[in-house]
């Protein structure tokens, strides 16, 4: 029993056989997972693949059709309102009163919740550097963004959930984005980080899963995928191979023969095909690390869970 | 209890609704004023009696106090006025929100939607109430236009009208609330409130109506001649009793809704 609540408070999201279901439609199915205290947890997906649904559930703003949800601990239906106390979101089509300053803004939200730091919150307008004198409807796509974000961090939540938030952010700023992630996970809080952007997830999640047509398919560390993804070898022999000297090769894929070169992809241990092309006289041997995205990509159009919905 | 999401909605209505009560006021006080004009006119009487006359919601003298206030306003624009500014909010204030995208925000914040939705009943009445306050402090001046009727009856007929656009803003505010859907809200509560206009303006001449009229908020409000014979208990029991069953049933449905 201790064990198992000791295991519950190091989880800042658990999620159960979540489901969402509209009508006939499924937006999100059975889904299950878990969210480390102190990281950055990316979740991947297409659009439309239900990660604003998922965040919309754990937030207590869609009722699951079935499974559950507990965001730090607690019930993401019964306790939503003592879970927006110590969460910070940032909605994907994020809105704001168009006729208020930016100022207002900031000043309404900062009322309306209590514990906000002004400090802190003076402090994020100035790293972000917040127009706040303008209207709403005066400001572009990224500096609503921006207002957003110090909405999002401005009461230091526990967990920030943070749908598609670098949209419209030019890179310096996005580069700033990317520091507060890391100060704010070295201080213990977490990040929850929807994105369909895979260069910013994997370089700023320690874990991520990939979300596709409502189905997770995948869950692992940056690290662990990044050992997952297949490595491309190009070699050349002294002479000729024939295509059928790799025959019995698990962990390899998409050979590619052209006289005395061959190129091929390897997922896992080389020690089997160094063994196989010591015999043939290799005299030149390149690896490449495949790129993490071309990774998330294979699982996008074709995981094993692909028609399943 | 600070209101923070009820002043944020009045905030954000504040110049529509100054509009529409000054609107309504300026018209309230020329009506007022036109009285002198036409309190010997007995042509006025003889079309607006009959058939004709009901279907402006006019049912006695039209060039008495209570009959021009009836006639001019009470039955039918100061209503109108009212129904245009509360079924708007009470569309807005749920399902138009949601449709904007507004409405995620606030319902993360520590705040229960119980307590989000009783603050947005709060701006309802607010709203509700500078209205009904212009009007009435304009109908008051008209006592110096010959215009004069029972303090009392003015001020328990002004606090019908108030008492009706809540409750059809709240109706509004509940199928907002379990649709999701401004238009929806708009639609059903407007066809829901011409309907009730039609029925007690009718009652009093086409007798098939005249049973139905119990079941017309407007009947209860403005259509028993309330200006001439004060507002009774029962009707303000009725009207209140409508409130709150739309409170309850708007309480429910936004507990269940799906916010974007």
């Amino acid at each position: 029993m201790a064990l198992w609540n000791a295991r519950r408070v190091d989880a800042a999201i658990e999620a159960s056989g979540l489901t969402k279901a509209y009508g006939a439609t499924v937006a999100v199915n059975r889904l299950d997972l878990r969210v480390q205290r102190g990281q950055v947890f990316g979740f991947l997906g297409p659009n439309g693949a239900g990660k604003s649904t998922t965040i919309r559930m754990l937030l207590g703003l869609h009722r699951p059709s079935a499974g559950s949800a507990r965001v730090l601990g607690l019930d993401s239906v019964r306790e939503s309102v003592a879970i927006h106390a110590r969460c910070g979101y940032l909605p994907g089509d994020l809105e704001l009163y168009p006729r208020m300053t930016g100022r207002s803004v900031l000043d309404w939200f900062a009322a309306a919740r209590d514990g906000v730091d002004s400090a802190l919150r003076d402090a994020l307008v100035e790293r972000f550097d917040v127009t706040l004198d303008r209207r709403i409807r005066e400001l572009s796509k990224g500096n609503r963004q921006k207002i957003g974000l110090v909405i999002a961090f401005m009461h230091r939540p526990d967990l920030v959930v943070l749908d598609e938030p670098t949209t419209g952010l030019d890179p310096l700023m996005q580069q700033e984005f990317h520091h507060l992630l890391a100060e704010t996970t070295a201080e213990g809080r977490t990040v929850f980080l929807s994105s369909h952007e895979l260069d910013e997830v994997q370089r700023v999640a320690d874990r991520v899963a990939i979300i596709k047509r409502g189905q997770l398919v995948v869950t692992d560390t940056v690290e662990a995928l990044r050992r997952k993804a297949p490595q491309t070898i190009e070699l050349r022999f002294r002479a000729p191979v024939p295509a059928t000297v790799f025959d019995g090769l698990d962990d390899v894929a998409h050979i590619t023969v052209d006289g005395d070169r061959v190129t091929m992809q390897v997922t896992g241990e080389l020690a089997p095909l160094l063994r196989v092309i010591a015999d043939h006289n290799p005299v030149e041997l390149v690896t490449r690390r495949a790129d993490l995205d071309e990774l998330f990509l294979s699982y996008y159009r074709d995981s094993p869970n692909s028609d399943a919905t | 209890m600070r209101l923070s999401v009820a002043r944020l909605d009045l905030g954000n209505r504040r110049r529509l609704t100054m509009g529409y009560a000054v609107g309504m006021a300026l018209y309230a006080l020329a009506i007022v004023a036109l009285y002198p004009t036409f309190k010997h006119s007995s042509e006025l009487n003889k079309l607006a009696s009959g058939k004709l006359g009901a279907l402006f919601g006019v049912t006695g003298p039209l060039t008495s106090p209570a009959g021009w206030l009836d006639a001019n306003a009470f039955t039918n624009f100061l209503p109108l006025i009212m129904l245009l500014l509360t079924i708007g909010y009470g569309a807005s204030a749920i399902a138009g929100q949601d449709d904007d995208n507004t409405l995620g925000p606030i319902v993360v914040l520590p705040l229960s939607r119980r307590r989000i939705l009783a603050e947005k009943i709060v701006a309802l009445m607010a709203q509700a109430l500078a209205l009904t306050l212009a009007v009435a402090a304009c109908t008051y001046v008209g006592r110096a236009f010959e215009l004069t009727l029972d303090p009392w009856n003015v001020a328990t007929a002004l606090l019908a009208v108030l008492v009706l656009g809540i409750d059809l803003g709240l109706i509004a505010l509940t199928v907002g609330a379990a649709t999701g859907s401004r238009g929806t809200a708009i639609g059903v509560t407007a066809t829901l409130a011409a309907a009730s206009y039609l029925i007690s303006s009718l009652a009093p001449v086409v007798s098939w109506i005249h049973p139905l009229r119990f079941a017309s908020l407007f009947y209860w409000a403005v259509g028993d001649n309330q200006l001439a014979s004060g507002t009774t208990i029962t009707a303000f029991a009725i009207l209140t009793a409508v409130a709150a069953i739309a409170t309850l049933t708007a309480t429910v449905a936004f507990q269940r809704l799906d916010v974007r």
